[in-house]
């Protein structure tokens, strides 16, 4: 490590981009380098000259001819990352910190509740429980979003719902007239989930005010706190603990996270702000 | 048996440092103490008197600094200039390595440029002679004077220093030279000694006068302060400028900062500072530290709870730095006592 430059990134050429919403695209990648991840640890991505920012990639980690990040316009590096086209060169950094520890999830019942933007990493996990088909007792996704517009992976999701290894549904805040589906926050879709509660992982992620809530909801129905993950937005940049702007009580989101069971942070103060 | 080196050797002894290292100085500005490349016209040397106004992270963490260039693997080609030689390095300066020692180099992922920094380098520190109204390191478990993390330490005495070596490489130095040294005499080890007891006596009465509470009484102050009103109160006069966290021995954080240079992508770090508005912020716009007392509590937080928490260490020196630097006059003896007091 002493001699290797933690701060390089590694030259990627654009492969695709492909627009989901009118503020959220994914970009699709290759690396000159192999950049093996394992889903929920994140990648700093650099537009050369502008800067870099923090994202944990959307796509299937055993995907090797490519990866892929889904990002919303909402910020400086952002909208230049939403002006990217095939052929563009980019740079990647990482993959930092620890993403979730899929060894202990075997053999589990699993509910997964996303939310806005934690879709992206959502995506991730779910590709890789499809990747582990059979190795779950049974698999739950409840996923939430402002409106049908703002709903990502819609091809794909109509896809997850006709899997038989997966219970899937989701729920939009405000519908439309094209919307079917429940209207209502993703806490009011988590009753009809059957399972043993008190022995099941929930995994959350989404925006600070729905994790909040999602993960409220989560330990009134008796989940454990050490079997709560959560992945918390964090302002990370260095992506190995020195620069000091993802520090949450004790940890760095970037290196001890970006996924934290609930028991490891509950005793911080503000971990939701 | 302790050496002594007379002023004039020990100028004799930079100019031979000087083929291997990059020797700095403090030397004597209007406004207090300035490091300055050692040369034979760098201004007055000043070895003892007090701290720098300058933290001694400057050279090992530069305030500005090129991590990458392009996707090149290799570390940018800075340079093959010869590790520092600080000399005059005070025993508070030297409490600051332990906290970027522990952040950048002795835990978790190493920073290669502060290891690249580190290595090689050489410290003479020296005792402090005086105090400043601002100082308090006696608060913070430290003496005037160093007692480790030095190289060679210089002990102030008559026309001349008390030599005392810390590692081997000072060792190896003060042996290479030995022409330059004497054996110290006893006069001038009770000089040394009377020397030393002399600024901890006006330390010790900065603390009283100013009723600065002392390290042992800090375990939980914030914890127990968190709600309190006392940061809204202290961080009214605050401007936000940064000088508290850029003056400090301890603080470490940087931003990584990108830029074109002739057609080349730059990646800079610069010192950063937890007390700016949107050093936590997230793109989504959520900010975990929206108001300025949270920023000022979080600054306390990190040094003494934070700190203590993971590496045993209060982040502080007790160099008094960002009291003088604060336009808003925060002084952080005060707060202390307030926090410790619990009002």
């Amino acid at each position: 490590m002493a001699d290797k430059n933690p701060y390089r990134p590694i030259e990627a050429q654009v492969l695709d981009v492909i627009a989901e919403t009118p503020t959220i695209r994914t970009v699709r990648f290759k690396t000159k380098e192999e950049v093996a991840f394992v889903t929920g640890q994140f990648i700093e991505l650099t537009i050369p000259g502008v800067g870099e920012a923090p994202f944990t990639p959307s796509s299937r980690p055993s995907m090797r001819e490519a990866m892929e990040v889904t990002v919303m316009k909402v910020g400086r590096v952002t909208e230049f990352i939403h002006k990217l086209k095939k052929g563009d060169i980019i740079g990647i950094r990482g993959p930092f910190g620890r993403g979730y520890p899929l060894d202990e999830f075997k053999g589990k019942e699993i509910l997964v509740v996303g939310g806005g933007c934690g879709f992206a990493p959502l995506r991730s996990l779910m590709y890789t429980f499809f990747d582990m088909s059979g190795q779950f007792k049974k698999l739950f996704f409840r996923g939430g979003c402002r409106t049908p517009k703002e709903l990502v992976y819609r091809n794909e999701t109509d896809e997850w719902a006709k899997r038989k290894d997966l219970n899937f549904k989701l729920t939009v805040d405000n519908g439309d007239e094209s919307w079917k589906g429940n209207v209502g926050l993703v806490t009011t879709i988590l009753d009809d989930v059957e399972m043993d509660y008190k022995q099941g992982i929930g995994v959350v992620c989404g925006p600070p005010i729905m994790m909040k809530f999602a993960a409220k909801k989560l330990l009134e129905m008796g989940f454990k706190e050490n079997n709560l993950y959560l992945s918390m937005e964090k302002n990370m940049s260095c992506g190995i603990g020195k620069c000091g702007h993802c520090r949450l009580g004790s940890y760095y989101a970037c290196k001890d996270g970006p996924v934290f069971s609930y028991d490891k942070i509950k005793n911080f103060p503000n971990i939701w702000d | 048996m302790k050496k002594y080196i007379s002023y004039k050797n020990l100028i004799n002894l930079l100019n031979v440092l000087a083929q291997d290292y990059q020797v700095f100085v403090p030397t004597e500005a209007k406004n207090g103490r300035f490091y300055k490349k050692y040369s034979a016209d760098c201004g007055k040397i000043v070895i003892g008197e007090v701290r720098a106004v300058e933290p001694l992270k400057s050279f090992f963490l530069p305030g500005r600094e090129r991590v990458a260039e392009d996707f090149k693997p290799d570390l940018p080609q800075k340079d093959d200039r010869k590790p520092y030689a600080v000399v005059g390095v005070k025993a508070c300066d030297l409490k600051g390595f332990k906290v970027q020692d522990y952040v950048f180099k002795d835990h978790d992922f190493e920073d290669p440029f502060y290891n690249k920094a580190r290595q090689n380098n050489l410290i003479i520190s020296a005792d402090c002679t005086c105090c400043l109204e601002s100082c308090f390191c006696i608060a913070l478990n430290l003496k005037p004077y160093p007692q480790e993390s030095f190289d060679i330490n210089l002990s102030q005495v008559d026309a001349g220093f008390v030599v005392e070596t810390g590692t081997q490489r000072g060792e190896n130095i003060v042996k290479e030279n030995f022409s330059l040294f004497e054996d110290a005499q006893d006069y001038m080890i009770s000089e040394r000694n009377q020397q030393r007891e002399k600024v901890t006596g006006e330390i010790k009465a900065n603390i009283k006068t100013q009723d600065i509470p002392q390290e042992s009484l800090y375990q939980g102050i914030i914890g127990k302060n968190y709600q309190s009103v006392l940061w809204q109160d202290e961080a009214k006069a605050c401007v936000e400028c940064g000088a508290c966290n850029t003056i400090c021995p301890t603080c470490h954080c940087f931003l990584l900062y990108d830029q074109k240079d002739k057609g080349k992508m730059m990646r800079l770090r610069i010192w950063d500072s937890c007390m700016i508005k949107d050093f936590a912020r997230v793109a989504g716009g959520a900010n975990p530290r929206e108001r300025l007392w949270m920023r000022l509590r979080n600054r306390f937080e990190k040094k003494f709870d934070y700190f203590p928490k993971v590496s045993g260490i209060y982040a502080c020196t007790g160099c008094g730095r960002c009291i003088a630097a604060c336009p808003a006059k925060i002084d952080i003896r005060k707060v202390l006592k307030r926090l410790v007091d619990g009002r």
